[in-house]
């Protein structure tokens, strides 16, 4: 398969991981408001996507974005800068951890469950009409599957041949609904066929498949044929938010999960299995961006506070709004 | 290009006979033809050229690329003009009634409406949501206004013209615009010919913008301020006509657009008169009315005003029967009692 190796995906979700982590400390600082979401336990998806999308492709992404980000390209530095909510950051401290947006690389969140394909959909709509073979990912998670910008998205995606790419990160949890007890059918790829839509289930914890099928999607729609879905199986390491009690997972199957079902030590055990890395490779790997997040933290964490003075700013194009 | 300065066309020869909803299709050609980002969508916006002929002729000028009829899918076509403002577009996205934007209110209020503050000026949202509002006795959901509603939201321009000049003019205005525009077109006004306005109703054949943000004092008078917008307007006009003859002199300001609101006109003349009715299609309670009383008292003082008065649709749903609508709904009749009122209660 192109693209990135496996040693590569697998030193990208270290990087992935130790972000998140590096989140997660802001949490019990205080550095660090609102809900904290963390894709910890799904770096294999992410990871998956790395290779395949370009700068001029489209990523919308949810409330639990940071990984997509990094994997679009996104620079970890102001990203991190944005979630501690500094004047460094993407967005100057206006947009805070949900709201990251890059528009160079085309990528852009929501913190609105669901509302992720409307909006690709217009950059789908915006390459077929400029005759650019680029496409938009709109991601979704099983809860955001569940509402009705789904449906509109990608029937109008269908009906006009758009090159919409949905992929939907199937972590079995909508807060504390569970997957199997809100949804109709057994799988969500199967809800393609009704929007005339091409449809895969991929295991998300193996960052080969989902790269594989990834790029099948995007090629689908790259090619002209209209919507794609993805659907990548994966499990929510931590509560919904930071401060989640998460009670309503059995503490026994969660402990399971993380441990034989963690993405990062699976990857790394293929790796040495078919010795494309030796162990001491990728100690090095993981202490390089391990030391490379750090890095990133100690500066942000000195960097300036949004001016006071900047709070009414933006909300229009000319000066203040009041 | 030129601006309005305000002062009311009159019917007369030079009047091009053309209704409202003419003048705002007209002015969506001529935005498009200078600006190729500009494109339109919505359902039956294309063929059949909108549910009251305001993007008629359209489709046939530029194609189906950029003016394109949608599936009945609100979330996903005003979502998708979100992405397309991201993509460098200027789009147009017509929801028929206004009262239908309840499916699609996220993508208005939380994304196109926040997208430039959440990105710290970064991203801007230049977009119409093109829509018609307004009491024609069509019963509780397909009678509203809604502009107090939008205008409660942060990072939304709400617009509402009263005559053919101006509905071309802010339309122009609204494309131009690097911020989102509720764009809020009267059923009641759209299908009316030009030559039956009392004010505005010379529409120029060239491009021209009326600038948002700016009232127009549509009828000087020296008694009492009445501020008003959209099609309530041409009825406080007749109202002034009708309160003239019994020797009362009305100042009819015409907001045009609740944001920007232009308190300056209001203040000028309320310090002038002393009086301030307002008078609203939409709903009374929260809204515009007690936004621009508010604001007066706050800018003139308690002293500057010797009278204040609010004359709304009062907090229920929009009737069904015509005879129940008049009973709510502000007209010319219901108006001009309001100002008698004020009369003898000074």
């Amino acid at each position: 398969m192109d693209g990135p190796t496996l040693v590569a995906r697998y030193t990208e979700m270290v990087r992935m991981r130790r972000f998140e982590e590096a989140c997660l400390e802001g949490v019990p600082t205080r550095e660090i408001h609102g809900e904290l979401h963390t894709g910890i336990g799904q770096e294999a998806v992410a990871a998956g996507l790395i290779g395949t999308l370009r700068d001029d492709d489209a990523l919308v992404s949810t409330h639990r974005s940071h990984l997509h980000a990094l994997a679009k390209g996104v620079p970890a530095r102001p990203m991190l800068a944005e979630i501690y909510e500094r004047a460094t950051g993407l967005c100057g401290g206006h947009g805070g951890h949900m709201h990251l947006f890059d528009l160079e690389r085309r990528f852009s969140t929501t913190g609105i469950v669901g509302a992720t394909l409307p909006v690709a959909l217009g950059h789908a709509w915006a390459a077929q009409m400029e005759g650019r073979d680029s496409v938009a990912v709109g991601v979704t998670g099983d809860g955001g599957a569940n509402t009705g910008g789904f449906h509109e998205s990608l029937n109008m995606a269908g009906a006009w041949n758009l090159p919409l790419v949905v992929l939907i990160e199937n972590n079995e949890w909508a807060i504390s609904v569970p997957f199997t007890e809100s949804t109709s059918t057994a799988t969500l790829a199967e809800r393609a066929a009704a929007y005339g839509a091409w449809g895969k289930r991929v295991d998300g914890l193996d960052v080969e498949a989902v790269a594989e099928a990834f790029a099948e999607a995007v090629a689908h729609a790259r090619a002209g044929n209209g919507p794609a879905v993805l659907e990548a199986t994966c499990y929510r390491f931590r509560g919904h938010f930071e401060g989640d009690l998460d009670l309503y997972r059995p503490a026994g199957e969660k402990d399971r999960r993380r441990q034989e079902h963690d993405p990062l030590p699976l990857t790394r055990a293929r790796i040495l299995e078919r010795g494309a890395a030796t162990e001491a490779q990728l100690d090095a790997a993981e202490a390089a961006v391990t030391a490379g997040i750090a890095a990133d933290l100690a500066a942000v964490r000195a960097d300036p506070m949004p001016d006071p003075a900047t709070a009414r700013d933006h909300v229009f194009a000319k000066g203040p709004s009041a | 290009m030129t601006t309005t300065t305000g002062v009311p066309a009159r019917a007369g020869t030079d009047v091009r006979n053309i209704n409202v909803s003419q003048c705002v299709a007209e002015s969506l050609r001529l935005e498009m033809e200078r600006d190729d980002r500009v494109v339109v969508f919505g359902e039956d916006v294309g063929l059949q050229g909108g549910v009251f002929g305001s993007t008629r002729g359209l489709q046939k000028a530029f194609g189906r690329d950029r003016v394109r009829d949608t599936p009945i899918s609100e979330m996903a076509f005003t979502g998708a003009a979100v992405g397309l403002a991201m993509e460098g577009y200027r789009p147009v996205v017509e929801i028929m009634f206004v009262d239908f934007i309840g499916v699609c209110l996220e993508q208005v209020y939380n994304a196109a409406a926040k997208i430039r503050y959440m990105t710290g000026g970064r991203v801007g949202m230049p977009m119409v949501i093109k829509t018609a509002g307004g009491c024609i006795g069509s019963a509780a959901q397909h009678s509203q206004c809604l502009w107090g509603t939008f205008a409660h939201l942060p990072g939304l321009q709400v617009v509402a013209p009263s005559s053919p000049y101006d509905s071309k003019g802010l339309m122009a205005a609204a494309v131009r615009s690097d911020d989102p525009v509720v764009f809020i077109e009267h059923k009641g006004l759209l299908l009316q010919k030009a030559g039956t306005f009392t004010h505005g109703a010379q529409v120029p054949k060239e491009s021209y913008t009326v600038p948002l943000g700016q009232a127009s004092v549509v009828r000087p008078g020296s008694d009492l301020t009445l501020v008003t917008i959209s099609a309530t307007v041409g009825e406080s006009l007749h109202a002034a006509e009708e309160l003239a003859g019994e020797g009362v002199d009305v100042e009819v300001i015409d907001l045009r657009s609740v944001v920007p609101l232009d308190l300056d006109t209001v203040c000028a003349s309320v310090a002038r008169t002393g009086r301030l009715l307002v008078v609203d299609e939409d709903y009374l309670g929260f809204g515009l009315s007690g936004e621009v009383v508010t604001g007066v008292i706050e800018r003139l003082g308690t002293r500057a005003l010797s009278q204040v008065a609010r004359h709304g649709t009062p907090d229920v749903p929009v009737p069904a029967a015509l005879s129940l609508e008049q009973a709510v709904v502000p007209r010319r009749a219901s108006i001009a009692q309001a100002v008698r009122d004020m009369g003898r209660a000074s």
